[in-house]
């Protein structure tokens, strides 16, 4: 694999390429405003919203936003470590980015048996509706990510792979988006009602 | 250099989801507590999308367009509280 020479200056080449920016932008927006949308209905429902959020457990939200930033901190050295042609430390980073990724996975489906075992529903009442929408969705491009992960990881090991530093840099991007909406939700959900 | 300034980021978002948390807890139900809560998050956000996504190193428009979006996220957020 060769040394990365893309000057990230230019507009048409972000970190992560063009392309899976304006993917990254337009999951913030739906994620953006499907969070005001539980804000707006948090205020006309402002017992039920907080009653709710009692119910959650912030342990299990604060932890698992430790495992996605220091899954993040992981792809960022991951991608370094590739600049600097050092494959093998790339990978080794990219298994613990997906270490990461896996432990999230583990902590949300306890959090979700947990609430499942309590009766608190999709249908419990609104703030569960957005809860289970919000939190699977995210899930899901959890879930996603691991995959792409997955295939990069197999592409470092195999010598004759097409993989480029321009595909794991992209990987990289949808990762650290799994991150950057993680950040927007653990908040309104778990903190602020 | 860089992977010390990466655990340096690291830790600082760590402190700050310790920081949330905690303030969640201990002061419930305020509107000013929220907005401190939504802040922070903010702070997060810009820490991970410039330092471990390198978006610092990408020309003005995007650096631009991620914190108009998180501003208008953030400023929406809190008037509707």
């Amino acid at each position: 694999m060769s040394e990365n020479t893309i000057d990230t200056k230019n507009i048409y080449y972000p970190p992560g390429g063009i392309l899976m920016w304006i993917i990254i932008f337009l999951e913030l927006f739906t994620f953006g405003m499907a969070l005001i949308a539980m804000v707006i209905y948090g205020k006309n429902e402002p017992v039920v919203f907080h009653n709710s959020r009692l119910l959650l457990n912030t342990t299990y939200g604060t932890i698992n936003t430790i495992f996605l930033i220091t899954s993040g901190f992981f792809m960022a050295q991951s991608v370094v470590s590739l600049k600097k042609v050092n494959s093998k430390r790339s990978s080794s980073y990219l298994k613990l980015t997906m270490l990461g990724g896996l432990l999230f996975l583990a902590m949300k489906s306890l959090e979700y048996y947990d609430k499942i075992e309590a009766g608190l529903t999709v249908g419990y009442n609104t703030f569960f509706t957005f809860y289970w929408m919000l939190t699977l969705f995210h899930v899901i491009h959890v879930i996603i990510g691991l995959v792409i992960l997955g295939s990069v990881f197999v592409g470092l090991k195999n010598k004759k792979s097409t993989t480029s530093f321009e595909d794991v840099e992209a990987s990289a991007a949808f990762w650290h988006m799994c991150d950057l909406i993680w950040l927007l939700l653990f908040p309104i959900i778990y903190l602020i009602f | 250099m860089k992977k010390n300034l990466f655990l340096k980021v690291l830790v600082g978002l760590i402190f700050l989801t310790a920081v949330s948390a905690i303030v969640s807890t201990s002061l419930v139900n305020s509107n000013y507590v929220a907005s401190i809560i939504i802040i922070v998050s903010i702070l997060k956000f810009i820490g991970v999308s410039f330092y471990f996504m390198e978006l610092k190193k990408a020309h003005v428009f995007w650096k631009s367009s991620i914190l108009f979006f998180v501003m208008i996220f953030a400023i929406i957020t809190i008037i509707m509280l």
